[in-house]
């Protein structure tokens, strides 16, 4: 298939966006109300976040003083009480509680680490430093014994705190990347994203040092995957195109889906995803759309319901006529996948994606971005992105 | 951000003014000369080009040269030498935007004892001293240029001519 040589003029995009503006002046005079039945959490500045431990500590050593046996009260993070905020389109903590005894054999260690945890929590923040989970592991091993015990007390620490990871200054590893038409600051530097090559900026898991100072882009694409960043940063993709690129290789961590959700914020712009066609794609998609189960108390903060699914759409392998020899026939998991997808909620809300899951199902293929290759290595950066920014084909 | 819109529908967004005024003092400095010098050109559109520098303007007349003026009349040595070399450096790129700052230099070049801090002084204020004797002079030769003409047509006296000449000249030397 040939690819078109002449310009998109991306018109469907510059219209969502033209959308936005006008919605956003009036969006921001009010504030997000989030369901009463819900945990609420803030982001915290340092000074907020050492406050916020000094009188969760103050708060135990009054039960000491009080009955001699104290204990900690936080949000459950069961699938029970996960909540789909169906007016923001997040997903949510409920208020069920957990109850952690300090007096109790079957939960000492635990609360050992815990507070060992929250003691390193309180050295970051006084110091002004970020660690890493797998730091604070190695900070008391012996205690921690495995990394998936210290994990897990670094999300009950935030979520006792009702606050975020990140406002913790526990952060997760650099992993994804961003190009394109953005300028950023990071302490007193100033970073030009499209000046760093195609490799881009590795996006910072220290976002607190992190400000958004310029922007040319009309919209945001986040890519699932490496090879088509590259495909796009080869193409040099924003110079005809402006727009931001972001990849996380995979499922965004926090650092990438707390990125995004401030580009989204801060610049107002339209967001897509370009993932492959599958059910983890469209997982993928999903986390950042609404957010995931574990880190669902942070969901207002990581994620970032305008997003659109661009591609790839089960319906876009006929209209691209992407050959059955690049299409890959789906699997007993993939299929399982796909139908825990169509019982989510906030995919049965959307007829369009329930339409194109189903499809998947009825047709039982998926493809990857790549096989666009099979129409020559331009035609994702000059037909198909263009083409569906233009028209308006997205869910 | 500050949104600008292109006549192409495109736009430019540069962060706000209140985002500005938490900054370390000498980065809306950097910031504006970092949009002016290699931004600028860039948006292709001459409407948005003048709204940028007109923003940019009020970030330096309302933001960087306010705190910068504090910054001298405070006592953290460090931030004021900092602050001195950027002053220096705008001073000769665009020495007007920096003028309402000249006479916290000269009061901060009298009371300094400290080397550094009054050896930056002076230099700022010898820049300042070259950039206004460049601008007298560009002035100088403009009326130069007017009473060549009124003696070539023979409305002024040869002496009249030469005593202008004179004057030219000693203050080209």
């Amino acid at each position: 298939m040939a690819t078109k040589s002449e310009s998109w003029d991306l018109k469907a995009t510059k219209q969502l966006y033209q959308e936005y503006l006008s919605r956003n002046m009036k969006e921001q005079k009010k504030k997000k109300i989030l369901p009463v039945e819900t945990v609420e959490i803030d982001d915290l500045n340092k000074a907020q976040a050492l406050k916020r431990i000094r009188e969760f500590t103050d708060s135990i050593i009054e039960k000491i003083y009080k009955n001699g046996r104290p204990s900690i009260s936080l949000p459950s993070r069961t699938t029970g009480n996960i909540i789909w905020d169906e007016e923001n389109d997040l997903l949510l903590l409920g208020k069920q509680m957990m109850e952690k005894q300090f007096h109790s054999l079957a939960s000492v260690a635990d609360m050992t680490r815990l507070m060992k945890v929250l003691e390193k929590v309180n050295e970051l923040l006084l110091k002004d430093l970020h660690a890493t989970k797998r730091e604070i592991f190695y900070s008391a091993v012996t205690l921690f014994g495995d990394q998936k015990n210290s994990d897990k007390c670094i999300e009950d620490v935030a979520s006792m705190l009702y606050t975020t990871r990140n406002s913790t200054h526990i952060v997760a590893s650099a992993k994804g990347s961003c190009v394109g038409r953005l300028r950023i600051r990071d302490k007193n530097d100033i970073i030009d994203l499209e000046g760093l090559g195609g490799g881009g900026w590795t996006i910072s898991p220290m976002l607190d040092n992190i400000e958004i100072i310029e922007s040319d882009a009309e919209f945001i694409l986040v890519i699932e995957k490496d090879a088509a960043m590259m495909r796009l940063a080869e193409a040099r993709f924003w110079k005809k195109y402006p727009c931001i690129l972001l990849t996380a290789q995979g499922v965004g961590n926090v650092a990438v889906r707390m990125f995004l959700k401030r580009l989204s914020k801060e610049l107002n712009l339209p967001v897509f995803s370009l993932v492959d066609s599958d059910p983890y794609g469209h997982y993928i998609h999903s986390v950042y759309l609404r957010g995931s189960k574990r880190l669902s108390y942070e969901s207002p903060f990581l994620a970032t319901p305008k997003i659109k699914l661009l591609g790839v759409l089960t319906r876009d392998l006929d209209k691209y006529k992407i050959p059955n020899s690049v299409r890959i026939p789906m699997n007993k998991q993939d299929i399982k996948r796909t139908t825990d997808l169509l019982n989510e909620d906030f995919v049965k809300k959307n007829k369009n994606w329930e339409e194109d899951l189903k499809l998947a199902l009825k047709l039982k293929v998926k493809a990857e971005i790549q096989a666009f290759s099979s129409h020559g290595f331009e035609f994702l950066t000059d037909r198909y992105l263009p083409e569906k920014l233009t028209t308006g084909d997205w869910i | 951000m500050r949104i600008f819109h292109k006549k192409d529908g495109g736009i430019v967004q540069l962060v706000d003014k209140d985002e500005i005024r938490e900054w370390p003092v000498e980065l809306p400095l950097i910031f504006i000369e970092y949009i002016r010098k290699d931004k600028l050109a860039n948006y292709k559109d001459k409407q948005v080009e003048k709204e940028i520098e007109i923003y940019l303007d009020e970030i330096l007349t309302e933001i960087a040269i306010p705190r910068m003026i504090s910054v001298l009349d405070g006592e953290n040595e460090t931030e004021i030498k900092t602050v001195l070399e950027r002053i220096d450096e705008l001073a000769k790129k665009k020495i007007d935007l920096v003028k309402p700052i000249k006479p916290y230099i000269e009061k901060l070049d009298k009371k300094s004892n400290k080397n550094d801090i009054s050896k930056a002084c002076e230099s700022i204020l010898s820049t300042f001293i070259k950039e206004e004797n460049k601008k007298a002079l560009a002035e100088k030769r403009k009326i130069m240029r007017q009473i060549e003409q009124e003696f070539l047509q023979g409305k002024i006296s040869g002496e009249e001519y030469s005593k202008a000449r004179k004057e030219y000249l000693i203050m080209k030397e």
